[in-house]
């Protein structure tokens, strides 16, 4: 906790990175911005579209080992699979990261993969903004190819911004370039064109909502034609955008012996300052003098992770009425979570060691809730 | 049969990709060997003595062809070309890499398959009477309710760190051929003023203490099932113990408790359960009912060529004597296919075999198969007519053994060959019980006769249920092989009782010929099974033929 409060708020970092590398070179921005403390870990997130392969070649002559995250929709054009392979081959990447909805989430909310013709902004948030936001989670900063030239949604942009839809910084090496400079620096180093560029598509999306540019034309004007829709939800600028899930909280970093309170939202530091009342795994609830009902805060003890009494007393006190807090505490795994929480339990406290082992990334994919048999089947949790 | 929905379908995926992660942070170190092994178990990978092995549910043992052949392609792609058939109506496949079975989860998720809750201390697999929809003496299909079951238990958020395992069997007919009262909760479907319910005992169980099911309720109407069944988990995972792996069986606290202190904590548990559900698996459940509609069976084929064949073949009418049981309508037969050749492991296998059972009951049994917990291949609805053609078939690829319910469909673990907890092996007793039987050509003249081998005290070949038991201990490092006698695992249910010291594993196959030779000698006609002929007699002269004097005085 105290580390962090030493570390200065996100848009003053912004704001001084800006300032800081105000005359630089894109390719000067690259180089170190990959090895500048502030932006900790970085990623670039390539959509091997018309102009990525300028930027692409950049970092391959910086550190080929960067991570380079491509998302696949599973909609694109055939040819950007293939001119993504090609690419990453010639230029020797060696940490390109296929991005993918899940199975799950395909299945659940996009079975027949029509989405995108009843309600675009949810197949983008579908099949991009929610597997990026989760890729990205183990990041603090992300490369992004964007220029001010592509549209007027961009004509503002800086090389640094605060990513609303988390606690991360991104980079816009690009941003300054015009598109005589993308076309220049493709042409002086020999590097490989998308097919689609020569046939009139100079911004490549997903094969259903992009469509060719006339002569004239805003270059992104083929992105989601005859739609208000101008982003995919990935980017967005001075906040008009809100479909991006809520920001994730700042990353809370345990002392040695301090408990780590999970929750929904991530991990935090123990908040409860009134009365506990502490249940052990074999408490009797059936107990008259047993005084439940005068709590405020209950916190039941998992001796051990194979021991499932919790579950069952969570459930009967919420079952019998029981409104506050409820914890599970102890060695509780992040596989368990959403039983906890399934069960009726509101979080779970572990020790910094644990939280260690298993950060807050294990116990987030553990709780993306699976389909319910049980809600299926109408059964109530309390 | 039922037929995976989309919601299945994306569970089983998210599943099959959970675990492939969990997989993962085993090997970066964030979960450790001791975290990891509830989710791999709870995920049907067990460690074994050799390799990982992966138990793959047949829920209530019904497979359709296609599913068939996935696990073919599975044994051949993943494995050495053969599966196992288990007691618990699953496949286990002996040899799979660590690595390799997220890949397996995930074909199997293609066809609507999985091996969830298939071990570890969860709700397992639930089984049922592998002649559902077909039996002549059923009440109804008992399918419907498993499959119910099945989803309720199934991520059941309370239930997945339970004290111990937890079984659940339903059968849907009087005789009960799903060995309901050696599970946790036994179903028997009962019928009360044209209302249907079940009859719930609780507390069965076979293992180092094997216990017969007690009545907790003798009527559970249908709409009740799931809020009841809760309501007995609920109180388990209060009242089990947690002290001693070996105490932790709801059977355990059943016996320690009595059965009219447990009936009170469920009574009670019930009426915190029965408001939670708000009557939508009434609406599930009919929408499941609806698939498991009875096939079209043809009327008015002739079944001459079925008689014909009795009368010419005598290897065919012995098959058929065996084989066959008695279906609804009177042209068809269910017809059990033996895994258990002579001299071959019960219960195995090979991709061929499976393909070809596929192909078979495509051909002329609905797409129907099932999986029996006695590790049989069941075809539930085959026209008498079409039954030579498919014997000739089957027999060409080693599945055309006559001997069901006879001396060599033995009942057998893995054993010491394979399992880690064994303490002897079974399979090749197994092996040589059969092929000695098949020696003396006596198998049809004993006629019914159950024998049920286990490779350790766990009795995961059923050996307390089989009319004669074989128990393989290991003694000062030597195999030893104890024999019990009078066990029955129907409706009849005992537990078979230790006829005396063991036998090393050069002595016990002429003991069990010396006692099946001594059954014959005494049962009053050949329509006298064993198991009548121990009741009757009681252990005395069984036990003389085991036993014969001149060792005695040695």
């Amino acid at each position: 906790m105290a580390q962090l409060q030493t570390i200065p708020t996100r848009p003053a970092r912004v704001a001084a990175l800006n300032r800081r590398y105000r005359h630089r070179a894109a390719i000067q921005v690259l180089r170190e911005a990959l090895s500048d403390p502030e932006l900790g870990r970085v990623a670039m997130v390539s959509s091997f579209g018309a102009d990525s392969v300028a930027l692409l070649h950049m970092i391959s002559l910086i550190d080929r080992t960067t991570p380079v995250l491509f998302i696949d929709t599973q909609m694109l054009f055939p040819e950007t699979l293939t001119y993504q392979a090609e690419v990453a081959a010639k230029l020797g990447l060696t940490d390109v990261r296929t991005i993918r909805a899940t199975p799950a989430a395909i299945a659940a909310a996009d079975p027949d993969g029509d989405l995108n013709q009843t309600n675009p902004d949810a197949c983008c948030d579908l099949r991009k903004t929610v597997p990026l936001n989760r890729a990205l989670s183990s990041f603090d900063s992300w490369i992004t190819g964007r220029k001010r030239f592509q549209g007027a949604t961009r004509s503002e942009m800086e090389f640094f911004e605060e990513d609303p839809a988390g606690d991360r910084i991104k980079i816009n090496p690009l941003a300054h370039w015009t598109a005589r400079d993308v076309a220049d620096y493709i042409a002086n180093n020999r590097l490989p064109r998308h097919p689609l560029v020569s046939k009139g598509y100079p911004s490549i999306g997903c094969m259903p909502c992009t469509s060719p540019v006339k002569e004239g034309e805003d270059p992104r004007a083929g992105r989601w034609r005859g739609q208000d829709k101008t982003e995919c939800g990935i980017h967005f600028v001075n906040g008009k955008m809100q479909r991006i899930p809520p920001a994730a909280p700042a990353p809370f970093v345990p002392a040695d012996g301090q408990p780590v309170i999970v929750r929904d939202s991530g991990f935090g530091p123990e908040d409860w300052t009134g009365p506990i009342l502490d249940l052990a795994s074999d408490a009797d609830l059936d107990d008259p003098d047993l005084r439940v009902g005068d709590a405020t805060m209950i916190r039941i003890a998992f001796p051990s992770f194979t021991d499932g009494r919790g579950f069952t007393l969570a459930r009967r006190l919420r079952v019998a009425g029981y409104k506050g807090r409820l914890r599970a505490t102890g060695y509780v795994i992040a596989d368990q979570l959403p039983m906890a929480r399934r069960s009726g339990f509101d979080e779970v406290e572990i020790d910094a060691d644990l939280a260690r082992r298993q950060p807050w990334p294990h116990w987030r994919d553990a709780a993306d809730a699976a389909p319910s048999y049980l809600k299926k089947l109408g059964r109530r949790a309390s | 049969m039922y037929h995976h929905s989309e919601f299945d379908r994306a569970f089983v995926i998210d599943r099959a990709e959970r675990f492939r992660d969990q997989v993962n942070r085993r090997i970066s170190g964030a979960l450790t060997e001791e975290e990891f092994r509830p989710l791999r178990l709870m995920n049907g990978v067990y460690l074994q003595l050799h390799a990982y092995m992966l138990r793959i549910a047949i829920p209530y043992g019904t497979i359709s062809p296609d599913q068939m052949r996935r696990l073919a392609h599975i044994a051949d792609r993943w494995d050495k070309g053969y599966g196992h058939f288990t007691t618990r109506q699953n496949i286990q496949f002996n040899w799979p890499k660590l690595v390799d079975i997220p890949d397996m989860l995930d074909s199997l998720a293609e066809v609507g398959m999985h091996a969830i809750q298939t071990s570890g201390n969860t709700i397992r697999n639930v089984t049922a009477d592998h002649f559902s929809g077909a039996a002549a003496d059923e009440i109804a299909d008992p399918r419907p309710y498993a499959e119910l079951i099945r989803q309720w238990s199934t991520d059941h958020p309370e239930f997945q760190f339970l004290p111990r395992k937890f079984k659940i069997a339903v059968s849907g007919s009087p005789n009960d051929r799903a060995v309901v009262k050696s599970h946790d909760i036994g179903l028997r479907m009962v019928r009360r003023d044209d209302q249907i319910g079940f009859e719930v005992s609780v507390g069965g169980g076979l293992g180092r203490t094997p216990l017969v099911g007690k009545v907790v309720n003798e009527f559970v109407p249908t709409t009740d099932l799931l809020p009841y069944l809760e309501a007995i988990l609920s109180a388990y995972n209060t009242v089990g113990r947690r002290d001693n792996k070996y105490k932790a069986r709801l059977k355990i606290a059943v016996q320690e408790l009595g059965i009219d202190h447990i009936r009170e904590l469920v009574e009670a548990r019930f009426a915190e359960t029965r408001p939670m559900f708000d009557g939508s698996d009434q609406a599930v459940l009919a929408e499941i009912a609806k698939q498991f509609a009875q096939p079209e069976l043809v009327e008015g084929r002739s079944t001459a060529a079925y008689d014909a064949a009795r009368d010419a073949d005598p290897v065919f009418r012995s098959w058929a004597d065996t084989n066959l049981h008695d279906h609804k309508n009177p042209d068809y037969a269910i017809v059990t296919v033996s895994t258990k050749k002579h001299g071959a492991t019960p219960g195995d296998a090979t991709s061929d075999q499976m393909r070809l059972l596929a192909d078979i009951a495509e051909e002329y049994g609905q797409g129907d198969l099932r999986i029996s917990h006695e590790q049989n291949v069941v075809m539930p609805h085959i026209h008498r007519a079409d039954l030579p053609a498919i014997h000739a078939k089957l027999r060409e690829a080693g599945l055309g053994t006559a001997n069901i319910g006879l001396v060599s469909d033995i009942i057998a673990c893995p054993g010491l060959d394979y399992c880690a907890l064994a303490t002897a092996r079974s399979i090749p007793i197994a092996q040589q019980i059969a092929t000695r039987f098949d020696e003396l050509k006596l198998e049809h003249e004993i006629g019914e006769l159950k024998i049920k081998i286990s490779g350790c005290i766990n009795a995961c070949g059923h050996h307390h249920v089989g009319h004669i038991g074989i128990l393989g201990l290991d003694r000062a490092g030597v195999e030893n092989y104890q024999v019990t006698l009078g066990g029955d695992g129907t409706e009849t249910m005992s537990v078979g009782e230790r006829a005396g010291p063991g036998f090393s594993k050069d002595e016990i196959i002429p003991a069990i010929e010396r006692l099946v030779q001594g059954y014959l000698a005494i049962r009053e006609d050949e329509d006298e099974t064993f198991l009548q002929a121990y009741r009757r007699l009681g252990p005395a002269p069984f036990k003389a033929a085991l036993y014969p004097a001149e060792e005695k005085a040695a």
